[in-house]
């Protein structure tokens, strides 16, 4: 019973993880751009999220959407004034790795002095939890999280196989100089692929914040996940970087299953470091790719 | 005042081992680590324990987190041999979580959250170094020694197949050098020297617990590499007494807000780290031409 319990919270924290882990796949890949701020996009909707809603009582459809349309600025913004300005010197990943990092440190911080290093979470009816029958509970909210993941990986399938953009973003992944050669802007398309990346880790801000709460340091963990999943899912498959999330989600809740909470916070990272040793290219990778 | 200030440079000289060490397979090796933090948290409670257990004396406490630390540096290296860039970052980050996870989950020897704490005063051929000054020049003459190692090291064969590696790995295989053994012994030398840190930390403020070992630390060193300059013998240190006298600096500003000081002091340095990536990516020492620094 506690299996089938832990089982379905693993379902509830895997459409999470899946969707963090595709929006860093999204940007990654399409623009090889090392997002570790992917994390603090993730901060920053939640944040938000909390002060209109539970500070300034701003109905909660409402405080969602400008929350996630803040995490889809921040995205754009840092993507044209930062990681632009370093590409233009051809910085390696790891320039670009640091300066993002830096971003982020800066942004927790700043969060830090406006709202405390302390934990703070939103009480809403939705956090209750239903008996699905047979002593199995589920929360209405875990249930929307499933439900949001699945529309929102949909409409990006659609997005990805039927829109010019999703076309070109498609082509960008696999070849940039075809793109350019093509008469198509890769900075521009490096923007949309931002905002989407941004857009999907909003969702599973929103819903975090509700269930379990937020610091200011959470966005390391949360960017940690997403490039772990997409690593094993393997690079440049938003597919795979959704089934790995899934996998971690559904590992780190097994895991309590046998060990303490404590220790399965450590799960996914082992998993990653196991993918790293014996299949570098994750699940849906090509060899060439790493 | 005085004890300030001492008290300040064997923190300087502690995280000049770290960044020298952690500079050693990042600036020569091109081995991104960010898990050093974790060797960092390893040799302290090697120490914390050894001093408790054992001995009090730093010619045991050191010698042996050197060989633990080298020992387990096997988990860096592996991975190092099998992905690059980004892929490494990632995984000595994963790494570095789950050495956290490990200080505070394995409670019947970390102490967990609480950590270790009563480690005696450190003793240097049976002399106890009781006062600051003694634990300073000890301090000092580990950094002087970790920084001629390195020093020495890059300039012989074996620093040179390292950056011969770093910069063409392929064609460093062809020459007939062997990457594996190279870049194996490079991270557990690089984790060795880390090791000394550790002990000297330990025993410095006789108080180990898992806050001290956390990403943040591993950035930190980092941080102080990038500002001084990679792949530079004195950079590190450099960046290691600019980190350490930043947050000094500011405590004598009286107008800053006492609560938020250390907010502060990691967002001047956030900042620091995005300005110096988008304007001088080879650090305030490092050479003025981008592209030999980093594009390897």
């Amino acid at each position: 019973m506690l299996f089938l319990q832990l089982l379905v919270d693993g379902l509830q924290l895997g459409a999470l993880y899946a969707l963090m882990a595709v929006g860093f796949a999204m940007i990654f890949g399409s623009t090889r751009i090392f997002h570790y701020a992917h994390g603090t996009t993730y901060v920053i909707v939640g944040y938000l999220f909390y002060y209109l809603a539970e500070r300034l009582h701003v109905p909660w459809w409402l405080a969602a959407i400008a929350a996630a349309a803040a995490g889809v600025v921040f995205g754009v913004l840092l993507d044209r004034w930062m990681y632009r300005p370093i590409q233009r010197d051809e910085g390696s990943f790891f320039t670009v790795f640091v300066a993002s990092f830096g971003i982020g440190v800066v942004v927790e911080n700043i969060i830090i002095i406006l709202f405390g290093a302390s934990f703070v979470s939103i009480s809403t009816p939705l956090t209750r939890a239903a008996d699905v029958g047979g002593g199995i509970v589920v929360s209405y909210l875990g249930m929307f999280s499933v439900l949001v993941a699945l529309l929102l990986f949909a409409f990006l399938n659609w997005f990805l196989a039927k829109t010019d953009v999703g076309v070109a973003l498609r082509a960008l992944s696999e070849n940039p100089e075809l793109v350019r050669g093509f008469g198509l802007n890769p900075r521009r398309l490096s923007q949309y692929a931002f905002a989407i990346g941004s857009l999907l880790v909003a969702p599973a801000a929103l819903v975090a914040t509700c269930v379990t709460g937020l610091t200011p340091t959470a966005g390391h963990r949360v960017v940690l996940i997403s490039i772990a999943a997409s690593i094993i899912g393997g690079i440049g498959s938003l597919r795979g970087a959704g089934l790995g999330g899934l996998i971690l989600g559904l590992a780190e809740s097994l895991a309590i299953w046998k060990l303490s909470t404590g220790w399965s916070e450590a799960v996914a990272f082992v998993i990653l470091f196991c993918f790293i040793l014996a299949r570098p290219s994750g699940l849906f990778g090509t060899r060439a790719r790493v | 005042m005085f004890g300030y200030i001492l008290n300040l440079l064997i923190l300087v000289s502690i995280s000049g081992i770290l960044a020298g060490s952690l500079n050693f397979i990042i600036g020569y090796a091109g081995i991104y680590s960010m898990a050093h933090a974790a060797f960092f948290g390893i040799a302290a409670y090697t120490g914390a324990l050894v001093a408790l257990h054992v001995s009090t004396s730093l010619l045991v406490a050191i010698p042996l987190a050197m060989l633990l630390c080298a020992l387990l540096s096997l988990v860096i290296s592996l991975p190092s041999l099998r992905v690059r860039g980004e892929y490494f970052v990632v995984a000595s980050l994963g790494l570095q979580m789950i050495a956290f996870t490990v200080f505070s989950e394995w409670k019947s020897v970390t102490g967990g959250l609480g950590g270790i704490t009563g480690i005696p005063i450190a003793t240097l051929f049976g002399f106890p170094l009781r006062s600051l000054e003694a634990f300073l020049a000890v301090s000092l003459g580990c950094l002087a020694f970790v920084t001629a190692v390195i020093y020495l090291l890059a300039r012989t064969s074996f620093g040179r197949n390292l950056k011969a590696i770093r910069d063409n790995e392929v064609a460093a295989a062809a020459f007939g050098k062997n990457p594996t053994a190279i870049k194996t012994i490079a991270v557990a030398i690089s984790s060795a020297l880390c090791g000394i840190a550790g002990v000297l930390y330990a025993f410095h403020v006789s108080f180990v617990n898992p806050e001290t070992f956390t990403v943040d630390q591993s950035v930190l060193i980092m941080a102080m590499i990038i500002i001084g300059g990679t792949g530079t013998v004195f950079g590190p240190i450099l960046g290691a007494l600019i980190i350490h006298l930043l947050p000094a600096g500011l405590t004598y500003l009286t107008f800053l807000p006492a609560r938020e000081l250390a907010s502060l002091q990691q967002i001047i340095y956030g900042a620091a780290m995005v300005l110096l990536m988008i304007y001088r990516p080879s650090g305030l020492i490092g050479r003025a031409n981008i592209k030999d620094t980093w594009s390897k």
